[in-house]
């Protein structure tokens, strides 16, 4: 392989996981809120943790694409 | 759907183990004889006899065999060495380029008839996926120690609080990525592949797919070595 076709490899592995990282980030952010306000704390502090890891995993995904915007080798 | 006709499954119920009709088993036996299970020792059984064979003895001036395998050897040691330096490349070399060889063998598998692919079940990627994730962690406690908190912590330290559930959660979120990507590819080839041969198998019609399949089983195991490279190599320099 040339060099420039395995920099395009390359820069197709990164770009694909772009996408699916922030999904994933926000669904894990809400499963975790859900698991500690249902399963840790019985349901009593309802709403309210999941709703703050919903912000956590929307934090998480968007700085993602921070670090990816920021990276100094692409 | 119609059930797909595995040969190994039918030898298997031939001989009288209790393979499973739904995914997994219920039993040990049953699980142990469950196609995906069946199938990742086939392509085991191909990947330890099939260099044997062609490689032959090692020799000075390389034959037929020992080119093939030596070119393959070296593109991939440089593709790592681009990514995690040489020093990186020479130690995780024997983990990446058997997940490589794997990868590979057991996508390309499920396109003749009468295979499946493994990675075309959840529970084989997933388990790939977490070894690469424990192993990343492994590395950056040997590189860094202690001190390998700080790559969960960020740059200032009263947004601490905030920026440590941030970085678990991006970091739990690359295990779902890493696997489903590579799970939910090689089953919808395998998926529409069953269709097409069901629908319209005597016309060719799935000769299309297989040739893409062709191109997605060698992205597919090309980007999980790459993203696993990167990460390793994201645990083994320092924090920023």
């Amino acid at each position: 392989m040339s060099d420039n076709r395995r920099e395009m490899m390359r820069l197709l592995g990164d770009f694909s996981t772009i996408g699916m990282s922030v999904a994933f980030s926000i669904f894990i952010g809400v499963g975790i809120g859900y698991w500690l306000d249902q399963k840790v704390f019985g349901g009593r502090t309802s709403p309210w943790l999941t709703m703050i890891f919903l912000g956590l995993g929307v934090a998480a995904a968007f700085k993602n694409l921070y670090m990816m915007s920021k990276r100094k080798d692409l | 759907m119609e059930h797909p006709i595995l040969f190994i499954s039918l030898l298997l119920e031939a001989l009288g183990a209790p393979v499973p009709h739904t995914m997994v088993g219920t039993t040990l036996a049953a699980k142990l004889s469950s196609p995906h299970m069946t199938y990742t020792w086939l392509v085991m059984a191909f990947l330890i006899i099939m260099p044997k064979l062609t490689l032959g003895k090692m020799e000075m001036i390389p034959g037929k065999g020992q080119n093939f395998w030596e070119a393959i050897i070296d593109g991939l040691e440089g593709f790592m060495a681009d990514n995690m330096g040489k020093e990186g490349a020479k130690m995780m070399f024997p983990m990446l380029a058997t997940f490589s060889f794997y990868i590979v063998v057991a996508n390309m598998i499920g396109l003749m008839p009468g295979f499946m692919s493994p990675t075309s079940n959840l529970n084989v990627t997933l388990g790939c996926t977490l070894i690469v994730f424990v192993t990343t962690h492994i590395l950056g406690l040997k590189f860094h120690g202690a001190g390998y908190i700080k790559h969960f912590l960020g740059p200032i330290p009263w947004l601490i609080p905030l920026m440590f559930p941030i970085e678990l959660i991006s970091h739990l979120a690359r295990i779902l990525s890493l696997s489903i990507r590579l799970f939910g590819n090689i089953m919808a080839k395998e998926t529409l592949l069953g269709i097409l041969f069901m629908l319209a198998g005597a016309y060719f019609a799935p000769l299309p797919i297989l040739c893409l399949g062709v191109f997605v089983s060698i992205v597919q195991a090309l980007v999980f070595v790459l993203l696993s490279i990167l990460y390793f190599s994201a645990s083994m320099e320092h924090a920023h």
